[in-house]
């Protein structure tokens, strides 16, 4: 992959493998693995958005929680401003934990429901020795002033807050230490569709001030569309396609990425688009399918799919796909 | 630290409150344990005040007054009763003011008569009569009944203090110490529970004698899993949330995500099996005493009476009052624990958690 420009890249993940041992109750079974990010390769850079799409359980979370070491990853490299992160202790980890942030899906699970905002929104200074009392407090006045919610919240406890209130305190928490990267794992869909757009456009300020990086999760294309510069699909655990924005939109090569196109609904009533069903459940990534993972669903499957794994093949500028053919 | 109360335990004790059967309960089982804490001043051989040739006495608390200091011809412990009715009979000399019931749980009220069990009596101040020791039974109920408590606290502390140290630990940390404790706890809590109690009680009695240590000791030692494992799946499930994720990106250690986070979040719904503990622990201390392998005699205790008065019933009041006085306190604590896990249900909260 050739990065746009000479700069080095913030993040670059490498083969990256997650396998949870799955426990079973028999005593003499040989354990199995839910294998949910399966050899990932990524280059995020300063100040991109990174999209990451794809169904349910296919593994978007997991990487997530993989880059920000929630998870200690199985294989593979996680390459944050010329460290890896994927082999280090708790120790080791706490100086970097601070330049790279998740934000939650669940605003409601992610806010200790004993804390009051104060608490909530100081703890990372505290965490991180930063300031006495006194400045933590103006500090924290600052984070929520950043994040448009009034003063008066400081003292005020989650529950007080409707959903989308509730986000920008996880936001203003994950703005807290002056991040490089956040993870935005999937922001906004647990919010009101009529919230959803605010809480983007905040994301996207906050963006434009601070030069933030994000890696944006999301579970269909609709969202990401508009805010990512380059878009990743994920399917069982692998990238299968990789491309700008636009290029993906217009011009999508692998057969699951233009299934998913298809599914976003039309604006346009007129212009009628054929519409790509895809048939089938996802495969569990306990027993993922032999060759190319999509080739249980996917309307091109040839014999050489059954067999053979498709890796990420370059497909025009910074635009690769996974699939052996050109379709 | 601010020490203003957090919303939600704010809201759960306004909730506790509405529940008046519960809050009834509670507030009479609080006046109760208030009133066993000066059980000194109420049911007591000693005298309150003693006024003896201008002088004043205090001899509830503190060392025995030896008799010889109110012109008696003997130098052990005063009898305040026979020092009430020598100076009545010679009131310029002074007076003395006794408690309401003025026995001692433990004292021959009749030296040197029969032992006989006497029925209660108004004119006597045997409220509740006497048991077949001629001990005052009110005098047992009471201060047995503070030996209960005593137990009931120190036994809730120690399998707390275990059950929340263990099971937190083995739900936080998993590995090698959350199986090796899991198999444990299965293999232990298949012990049976009592029969082992009794035998190591029947030991510990040959050597030398029991005491409420060595019964502590015992009952706690069979009763820590329970509680160890409610606290291993609820830190179990607590650490998977996001806000403990949430914690862990922004840095925080075990230490901090433990204390800060996990265990505030689980001890409450700990609150809900605390009346039952106690409930369990006055239980198990009565059924032990009433097989006499609990505390050593004298020592006044419900298990005791209530032996007392199953194989003396011919005299009713002793059953009556064990009994009586055991099912009051059960009924509370049960009444209460009701309304606590009403009050403090965690499932009404998972919106607010
Ligand atoms: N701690 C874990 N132990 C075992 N399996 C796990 C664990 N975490 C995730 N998985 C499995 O890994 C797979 C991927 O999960 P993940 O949460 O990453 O999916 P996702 O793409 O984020 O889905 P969603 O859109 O529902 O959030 C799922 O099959 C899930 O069951
Ligand atoms: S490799 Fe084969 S199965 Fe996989 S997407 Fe391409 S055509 Fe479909
Ligand atoms: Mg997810």
């Amino acid at each position: 992959m050739t990065p746009p420009d000479s700069t080095p890249p913030l993040l670059q993940i490498r083969g990256l493998k997650m396998h949870f041992p799955i426990r079973q109750g028999m005593l003499f079974k040989r354990p199995k693995l839910c294998r949910a990010v399966d050899g990932v390769d990524l280059t995020v850079h300063h100040g991109e958005t990174v999209g990451l799409v794809g169904e349910s359980g296919c593994g978007k979370s997991t990487l997530g929680k993989c880059v920000v070491r929630l998870l200690e990853p199985t294989e593979g490299a996680i390459h944050f401003e010329g460290f890896n992160l994927a082999p280090m202790g708790c120790r080791q980890l706490k100086p970097h934990r601070r330049h790279i942030q998740m934000i939650f899906q669940d605003p409601v699970e992610s806010l200790n429901a004993r804390h009051s905002v104060g608490q909530i929104l100081e703890e990372p200074f505290v965490i991180h020795r930063q300031g006495d009392r006194e400045e933590r407090k103006k500090k924290a006045l600052a984070l929520l002033d950043k994040v448009g919610l009034p003063a008066a919240s400081y003292d005020r406890f989650p529950f007080e807050f409707s959903g989308g209130q509730r986000q920008r305190i996880g936001i203003a928490r994950a703005l807290a230490l002056n991040p490089k990267l956040i993870i935005c794992d999937e922001p906004v869909s647990a919010l009101d569709v009529s919230i959803q757009s605010q809480v983007l456009n905040l994301l996207l300020d906050l963006q434009r001030d601070l030069g933030l990086t994000y890696v944006f999760i999301a579970h269909n294309l609709a969202v990401v569309k508009h805010i990512s510069d380059r878009i990743a699909v994920m399917y069982l655990g692998r990238i299968v396609e990789l491309a700008g924005a636009d290029e993906l939109y217009r011009n999508a090569r692998h057969p699951y990425t233009r299934a998913l196109i298809s599914a976003i609904p039309e604006p346009n009533p007129r212009r009628e688009r054929e519409r790509i069903v895809l048939t089938g459940d996802v495969p569990s990534p306990i027993n993922p399918p032999s060759g190319c993972p999509f080739h249980t669903r996917c309307p091109h499957v040839q014999d050489r799919c059954r067999v053979e794994v498709p890796q990420l093949r370059p497909a025009g500028p910074g635009h690769e796909v996974a699939c052996h053919f050109d379709l | 630290m601010k020490f203003s109360l957090n919303p939600i335990t704010a809201k759960k004790l306004r909730r506790f409150r509405q529940i008046r059967r519960g809050f009834v309960s509670f507030t009479i089982l609080a006046v109760l344990i208030g009133l066993s804490l000066i059980a000194e001043v109420l049911v007591n051989s000693r005298a309150l005040i003693v006024r003896f040739e201008g002088k004043w006495y205090f001899p509830t608390y503190g060392a025995i007054i030896p008799g010889r200091t109110f012109g008696l011809d003997y130098d052990y412990a005063t009898n305040f009763r026979e020092l009430q009715a020598r100076l009545e009979k010679e009131p310029e000399r002074g007076w003395v003011l006794m408690p309401p019931v003025p026995y001692d749980p433990i004292e021959n009220c009749y030296p040197g008569e029969f032992f006989r069990p006497r029925a209660p009596s108004f004119a006597e101040r045997h409220f509740l009569g006497t048991d077949q020791l001629n001990r005052d039974v009110l005098a047992r109920v009471v201060y047995g009944f503070r030996n209960a408590l005593i137990f009931a606290g120190c036994y809730i502390v120690l399998t707390y203090l275990i059950g929340v140290s263990l099971g937190c630990s083995m739900g936080y940390f998993g590995g090698r110490l959350d199986l090796f404790g899991q198999r444990l706890i299965e293999i232990w809590s298949q012990v049976p529970f009592f029969f082992v109690v009794i035998i190591v009680a029947s030991i510990v009695s040959g050597l030398g004698g029991m005491n409420l240590g060595w019964l502590l000791g015992v009952v706690v030692l069979f009763s820590w899993t329970s509680i160890t494992w409610y606290m291993r799946s609820v830190t179990y499930k607590e650490k998977a949330r996001d806000y403990v994720h949430a914690a862990e990106v922004i840095g925080a250690g075990n230490t901090r995500i433990i204390f800060s986070h996990v265990l505030p979040n689980v001890i409450s719904t700990l609150v809900t099996f605390a009346p039952f503990s106690v409930a369990a622990a006055i239980s198990a201390l009565t059924a032990l005493d009433f097989l006499g392998y609990g505390l050593p005699p004298p020592t006044p205790s419900w298990g005791e009476l209530l032996r007392q008065g199953t194989s003396n019933l011919s005299a009713p009041w002793i059953v009556a009052s064990a009994f009586g006085a055991l099912m009051l306190v059960l009924v509370l604590v049960t009444f209460i624990g009701e309304a606590v896990r009403e009050a403090f249900d965690p499932k009404k909260f998972t919106i607010y958690r």
